[in-house]
């Protein structure tokens, strides 16, 4: 029997039972809709993952973290960000509103496909962090010439 | 009020809050998370806008109202096709109502990873003052 490989994009760590589960119920039921069901909300950073024609682009909004507070890693096709947005006002001061959060954060992406680890860019520019993950040369797309017999 | 403030340790990601209604600008418009900070004689401003950078930030002062709208700095490219959408992109918009008059010509604005930093002095009439009381 054919093997699918199923494109799970957002891997969290740790994994549950109850994603693996649905891991296997994509790979049996394959996926329906243009949503990923593996979508889960409330797991820090949010994040979008975009193709083109040679690499993937994953960016994730991290308003207020600095970059050396980013750890990057890349393993296979994951790429796991961890870190940790700290916010420190001084003692003196009294809070009127307190909306914006601090505190750690890790999160695991699986890519649909396996990229070139020494050709990963990650630029953190306005609060938003952009990976840029080429592809591996086998994965990009070729043009062939046809030629006349 | 206090200043002790506890904050979870392990990062949630909140949705953004979209505004319904937001006049003629096309696009979304968003509703930035903020921190409203006193500290002697003036408020500090705090608020998250990621993809925004300095050039893109309007701040209006109109007696005890402040409007902040913001505009992303850059779109995405368009030869880039969308594998997966958590967030989505936009700009920014809120307003705050000060109890104090702000001294609008000291106003100071500073952005750093995404996030404003408005420092909003008060207009000397509202500063506190010290009165130091002798003895007779």
């Amino acid at each position: 029997m054919a093997q699918f490989s199923v494109y799970r994009p957002w891997v969290v760590e740790p994994r549950s039972a109850f994603d693996e589960l649905r891991r296997d119920l994509d790979a049996v039921f394959g996926r329906f809709g243009s949503q990923a069901p593996s979508v889960r909300r409330g797991v820090y950073p949010a994040a979008n993952l975009y193709e083109t024609t040679d690499a993937y682009v994953l960016t994730a909004e991290l308003p207020g973290v600095s970059p050396d507070q980013i750890q990057i890693s890349l393993e296979g096709s994951t790429v796991t960000l961890h870190g940790e947005r700290k916010i420190d006002y001084a003692a003196d001061m009294s809070a009127h509103r307190l909306e914006r959060q601090s505190g750690t954060f890790r999160r695991a992406f699986d890519l649909p496909a396996a990229v070139d680890p020494d050709k990963v860019e990650a630029i953190h520019k306005n609060g938003v962090l952009e990976l840029r993950l080429p592809k591996t040369p086998e994965m990009q797309p070729r043009q062939i010439a046809v030629q006349t017999g | 009020m206090s200043s002790e403030v506890t904050r979870a340790p392990e990062l949630q990601v909140r949705e953004k809050q979209q505004i319904a209604e937001e006049g003629t600008r096309p696009g979304a418009v968003f509703r930035p998370d903020v921190d409203i900070l006193e500290h002697g004689d003036e408020y500090l401003i705090y608020a998250d806008l990621p993809g925004v950078d300095e050039q893109r930030v309007r701040i209006n002062l109109d007696k005890r109202v402040l409007s902040l709208d913001a505009e992303l700095a850059a779109d995405v490219d368009p030869a880039w096709s969308a594998l997966h959408t958590e967030y989505h992109l936009g700009g920014f918009h809120r307003e705050f109502r000060l109890s104090d008059e702000i001294d609008a010509a000291r106003v100071s604005a500073s952005m750093r990873d995404g996030v404003l930093e408005l420092r909003l002095p008060k207009n000397e009439a509202h500063q506190s003052r010290k009165i130091e009381v002798r003895a007779a």
